[in-house]
């Protein structure tokens, strides 16, 4: 997935397993921009009576490098509260819960925003109210109106943090399944004989909770450098105990980071499995130690041995030890201008680092391509992501080598990489596809309603 | 704009200084004590009841209200951490260190 359960230590934690990062130039604001960080995965919309909830012993964090150096220049961070009115009932709620004040909302939290710039904090709003999951007919009628009563403005900032439908599409079964991706099953090695078909979105009719702000943009960006890097943490206190005369946990001692996030897919897929945990305890800034990983990739050395003959140039490009450099320059320096073209450019500097950049120069695509830069929109990934930017297609393609022309006009792509997919020929189904206005993750599934 | 990340690792190694009479001290006398110190009173009532018997008052505004949870990290060096609020303070006592073994042994 696209950073769902990505390392072993924190797929044991899903309260701070950050999931997706999106950052765009806000299509309906576009002085502004949007940044969501989503959290809590694969949310089985009726797993009550306990529904999904931020931690309230977690520090949720959104950063923005705009200086290229790698590091948090202004960072937003999230503290949230969980209030019980009624102990003594199991209930999430007692009776309808039209607003967000309704006192049948048995279990509710509220959160605390606070932004870090230039070395001070500034406390942006307090007691902001989460809205509840959506449960059901009964007892959430109008969903997508308590929703919308918790979008707060504070501080020049719009800010909402609660539960939504899950954005990111993606065959788990068939990418887990030895990279057996179904429109190329066919040529698949080792199974051959399975047939080729459309691809399963696996996240369908789940939900997130996700953290969105919308800030002008002139509010994150200085002067003469339009690309800013944004990545998000989650970080728990360094000691954790059971109490068991309250049956609950006590914590103590300074902040750690426990998750890290910034372009879709790099600790998932491109991180060893002895290093995924380390690589989300660290900044971004120290990612230099894990530039092998992003320059000799290991699935690209895999893809001509599970599809033999498939991939000749790629496989001849690994055989030769050839560096990615289009790949360094996509996750971790943002790619210079003269690349793709004269004008095009997420280049933030030669420092190393993992961030989700954005130039916040490009105006928002009118007709937005799912391939972003691949379908020649160079709004889309990876100048920042959108909701909907097919962020799996993107990469397993760059990876199988479409992007290493960038750098390498010689190379020539092998013919069957524009299949590389995993929908194909139909579009992934979204029961709550993504919105036009904010936080423009789409309404999410209801507990009666999911599963079905 | 000076860049903030790294408040993360300066937190991990604070300059403030706690001494091994303090810790034992507000182990046996604050009434949130963390779990290691806890059981180091608990499990050598002697060493709880002496180091009570000489304690001079907290001043309860300087004591903390949360839990105090101290980490033996390395007995032998008696490199130990003192967590408590969202500060760390680490102190290198041998003495200490092998104190809190000769009472969890």
């Amino acid at each position: 997935m696209s950073s769902h359960r990505e390392a072993p230590e924190i797929s044991k934690d899903p309260v701070a397993d950050s999931t997706d990062l999106y950052a765009f130039v806000s299509p309906d604001k576009s002085n502004t921009v949007t940044i969501i960080a989503n959290y809590i995965p694969l949310q089985l919309p009726s797993g009550g009576p306990n529904f999904y909830e931020f931690g309230d012993d977690v520090l949720y964090q959104i950063h923005i490098d705009n200086n290229g150096d790698g590091r948090a220049d202004i960072s937003y961070r999230f503290r949230f509260t969980t209030t019980v009115r009624d102990g003594d009932t199991f209930l999430y709620n007692t009776g309808p819960i039209t607003s967000l004040g309704d006192t049948t909302w048995n279990r509710f939290q509220t959160y605390d925003l606070e932004v870090v710039s230039g070395g001070s904090a500034t406390v942006l709003g307090t007691g902001l109210p989460c809205p509840p999951c959506n449960i059901g007919p009964l007892s959430t009628p109008d969903y997508a109106g308590l929703a919308a009563q918790a979008i707060a403005s504070v501080g020049g900032v719009t800010v909402f943090a609660g539960q939504r439908a899950e954005a990111f599409y993606v065959d788990l079964g068939s990418i887990f399944d030895l990279a057996n991706l179904r429109p190329l099953a066919a040529a698949h090695a080792p199974i051959g004989s399975l047939s080729s078909g459309n691809g399963v979105n696996a996240t369908n009719n789940f939900n997130v909770n996700s953290i969105a702000i919308q800030v002008p943009i002139s509010a994150v960006t200085i002067s003469g450098h339009p690309v800013i890097g944004v990545w998000t943490t989650a970080s728990r206190q360094k000691a954790r105990i059971f109490d068991a005369d309250s049956g609950d946990y006590v914590n103590a001692g300074p902040w750690e980071q426990v998750s890290r996030l910034g372009n879709p897919l790099v600790n998932e897929v491109l991180i060893g499995m002895g290093d995924k945990d380390r690589w989300n305890a660290l900044p971004p800034h120290d990612d230099k130690e894990f530039l092998h990983y992003v320059t000799q990739p290991g699935l690209a050395g895999l893809l001509n041995v599970l599809y033999p003959g498939a991939f000749p140039n790629l496989a001849a490009a690994v055989t030769a030890g050839t560096a990615r450099a289009d790949l360094e320059a996509i996750f971790l320096t943002g790619i210079p201008a003269g690349v793709v073209n004269k004008t095009y450019t997420t280049f933030t500097g030669t420092v190393l680092a993992d961030m989700l950049r954005l130039n916040t120069s490009v105006a928002p695509a009118g007709s937005p391509s799912i391939l972003g830069i691949l379908g020649g929109d160079v709004a889309g990934y990876p100048n920042g992501r959108r909701p909907g930017d097919d962020v799996v297609t993107i990469e397993l393609q760059a990876l199988a080598g479409a992007t290493l022309p960038l750098v390498d006009p010689t190379y020539k792509v092998d013919g069957v990489v524009k299949s590389v997919t995993d929908f194909k020929p139909d579009p992934p189904a979204i029961g709550s596809p993504p919105t036009g206005s904010f936080p423009y993750l789409g309404t999410p599934y209801s507990g009666y309603n999911e599963p079905s | 704009m000076p860049s903030h990340d790294e408040e993360r690792r300066s937190s991990g190694a604070s300059g403030r200084r706690l001494s091994r009479r303090s810790l034992l001290q507000g182990a046996a006398t604050a009434g949130a004590a963390g779990l290691a110190v806890t059981a180091l009173g608990a499990a050598n009532p002697a060493l709880a009841a002496t180091d009570r018997s000489s304690a001079p008052a907290l001043d309860p505004a300087k004591t903390p209200a949360g839990p105090i949870v101290v980490h033996v990290r390395d007995a032998k060096s008696g490199d130990i951490a003192v967590l408590s609020g969202t500060s760390e303070t680490r102190l290198r006592d041998k003495d200490l260190a092998a104190r809190i073994v000769r009472a969890i042994g």
